[in-house]
């Protein structure tokens, strides 16, 4: 999805906006001159001030421009799908990775993002089991990292 | 300073470390190949597993790989006509001609040769410029300090994006990024939305894993993703002209070294910057222009060397002044803050050992070129085969795992997802994504320099010049802000140039 500039200045405008309130009420302790508001003070500012250009800038197309545009891929329903399937895979880890484990879920979020690119389903699922053991083997018994088990806590190794 | 490069030869010959060196070489140069992982999102992904590393074999995976996938990235722009990596899109149109004309091994040939020679170039200076200019600076104050970060964050805004008010806006939220947490001259908690895990402030490694492998693999899920054909099964002897060019084209090789190593140490423009300049340089300076974009080795011989030697380059205001030279070296001076090497001109009192042994990595990393990028060239045709519907979901899953490696949280694995999905809406719209990395890196010495300028000057604004080093300094940054500026709002633009946005 591509915004008209003249969107992007706007949400630019109340970020700095609501970066430019949150910092004016920072404690200031010590007493310092400049406190902890200062710089971001200046930023805000900053930012404030490429956002109206930016916007004006973007005004100027829209007469001749829609406000704003769909890029080609966002015109079939496939790839946008696709697309929104990569956060849906994360969340899903997120969400459930320390009850179900990480040997349950990584094979899971392979598998659906595999199938979502076309690999055919006997393939996707050899590959998304081998490659979650490697992924294992790496950070757990390699790093150490303490990825969760969850469900399969009674076979922990 | 000879007892140290002992020592750090020492450190680098160590078994384990080279071992690293030869693996991420590897690595580099197979994820460089393959068109849509470009350089910095093969760094990017290697940051998590350095965060296991001692100092010296991070710092050199991180610059074995780099090296490697800058190179490798010449590869598929020779094969398929795609480059790569954005470094290697100046001179795909020669190459890709010399491969049609059924000599592959002729144009990979100029762009392995080339570029070892111009790294071994920006090595060179890196190893003898980089002590001089910390000692210089070893006297520099705060005022020095901020406006050598302002021309660094100038210089990335304002000198090679092909919209300054885009990067400019993409910096600034970099550096509002940088404000969250404890991290301040006053320490106080800042737009921590009362949560714990935001005083310490945004996780670099979840960002830049984010913000370069899971928006890479969103631009995948809404392309078609099918493995492009090579036509090419067969590869002559590599080595075979080179030596030949070298002699008939002497001065380019040197141009293009030199070029791109003063590229790389301009803050802010990066080895794509330096490839188009060469290639550039190269075509204005030829006896025969009419012959560029035909399969001419000239013009890729002088920019292939650019774009390597750039490389070294970047790390010079990188070691000496934490400055980024393009979001690779972003990277890099995140993973030296990791390992307790903050870079700073005191890293050669503090730390000698560790910077020479960054240097030998680098001549090491140039020289394991020669044979590994042979080989990698054999087996090119069937690398660039590998099919991207595969890989893409692994390094989704390799993001997630990476992210989730450094503290054990799972809030990182959002932190991750969120800047993904902020660095894709943004390249959607045009604004680049590097200034952010390099705004949320020096965010915090940026403020830190301008409060303690502004303590000892109390409060008055004239303080910030009355220095000389830091007057010049300070005329400069103006200087590059207010040309660009003054050449935005002039009103026949010159057409933008054809660069992709610096990765």
């Amino acid at each position: 999805m591509k915004f008209n500039d003249v969107f992007a200045g706007l949400a630019l405008l109340v970020l700095s906006a609501l970066v430019a309130s949150a910092a004016w009420n920072l404690p200031n302790p010590a007493q310092q001159p400049l406190g902890p508001s200062a710089f971001p003070l200046i930023l805000a500012g900053l930012l404030a001030l490429c956002a109206v250009i930016l916007a004006t800038t973007g005004s100027r197309v829209v007469e001749r421009g829609p406000l704003f545009t769909r890029a080609d891929w966002a015109r079939s329903a496939a790839p946008v799908l696709r697309l929104l399937l990569v956060p849906v895979a994360v969340i899903f880890y997120i969400a459930f990775a320390e009850t179900l484990g990480f040997l349950i879920v990584a094979p899971l979020v392979l598998l659906a993002l595999f199938l979502a690119g076309g690999v055919k389903p006997a393939l996707a699922i050899a590959l998304a089991l081998a490659s979650a053991l490697a992924m294992h083997a790496i950070f757990y018994l390699g790093l150490g990292v303490q990825l969760p088990w969850g469900l399969l806590e009674p076979i922990r190794w | 300073m000879l007892d140290a490069y002992v020592t750090a030869l020492g450190m680098v010959l160590d078994p384990y470390v080279l071992a690293v060196i030869v693996a991420s070489a590897i690595y580099g140069l197979i994820v460089g190949c393959i068109p849509g992982l470009s350089a910095t999102m093969a760094t990017a992904l290697l940051v998590p597993l350095t965060f296991f590393m001692p100092p010296v074999p991070a710092i050199a995976a991180i610059v074995t790989t780099s090296t490697m996938a800058i190179f490798s990235g010449d590869i598929p722009g020779c094969l398929l006509r795609i480059p790569g990596t954005p470094a290697s899109a100046a001179y795909v149109d020669d190459s890709y001609q010399m491969t049609l004309r059924g000599e592959p091994e002729m144009a990979l040939g100029i762009c392995l040769w080339f570029s070892v020679i111009g790294g071994l170039f920006g090595t060179a200076v890196m190893m003898v410029a980089s002590p001089a200019i910390a000692d210089f600076a070893l006297g520099f104050g705060s005022v020095e300090f901020f406006w050598i970060v302002m021309l660094g964050l100038g210089g990335a805004v304002f000198i090679g994006s092909s919209s300054p008010l885009k990067a400019c806006i993409a910096l600034l939220i970099g550096l509002m990024l940088a404000m969250v947490g404890m991290n301040n001259p006053a320490g106080q908690p800042r737009f921590t939305f009362e949560s714990t895990e935001m005083l310490g402030g945004v996780s670099l490694i979840p960002m830049m894993v984010g913000m370069f492998a899971c928006s890479e693999v969103m631009r995948h899920m809404i392309s078609d993703g099918s493995a492009p054909q090579v036509a090419i099964k067969k590869m002559g002897p590599i080595f075979a002209n080179m030596w030949r060019l070298t002699k008939q084209y002497p001065w380019q090789l040197v141009r293009g070294s030199a070029l791109g190593t003063v590229v790389g140490i301009q803050p802010g423009s990066g080895a794509d910057m330096a490839a188009w300049m060469s290639y550039a340089m190269s075509k204005r300076f030829s006896k025969t222009p009419e012959k560029f974009g035909t399969g001419h080795p000239e013009g890729l011989i002088e920019a292939g060397a650019s774009n390597n030697s750039s490389l070294a380059g970047a790390w010079i205001p990188a070691l000496v002044f934490g400055i980024p030279g393009d979001s690779i070296t972003a990277i890099a001076i995140g993973v030296l803050m990791m390992k307790n090497m903050a870079p700073g001109p005191t890293i050669f009192v503090n730390n000698p050992e560790n910077v020479y042994a960054l240097f030998l990595v680098f001549v090491i990393a140039n020289l394991l070129m020669l044979p590994l990028g042979w080989a990698i060239i054999k087996v090119a045709s069937r690398v660039l085969q590998v099919p991207r519907k595969v890989l893409m979901p692994i390094i989704l899953l390799f993001a997630i795992v990476g992210s989730y490696a450094i503290n054990n949280s799972l809030f990182d694995v959002g932190l991750m997802l969120g800047f993904g999905v902020l660095a894709f809406v943004m390249e959607e719209n045009g604004f680049p994504v590097a200034p952010v990395i390099l705004g949320v890196v020096l965010g915090p010495l940026l403020e830190e320099y301008f409060i303690n300028s502004m303590i000892k000057s109390d409060g008055s604004l004239i303080g910030l010049f009355n220095r000389p080093i830091a007057a010049v300094l300070a005329a400069i940054t103006i200087g590059i802000m207010a040309w660009t500026i003054i050449a935005a709002l002039r009103p026949t633009r010159a057409a933008p140039r054809p660069t992709p946005q610096d990765l």
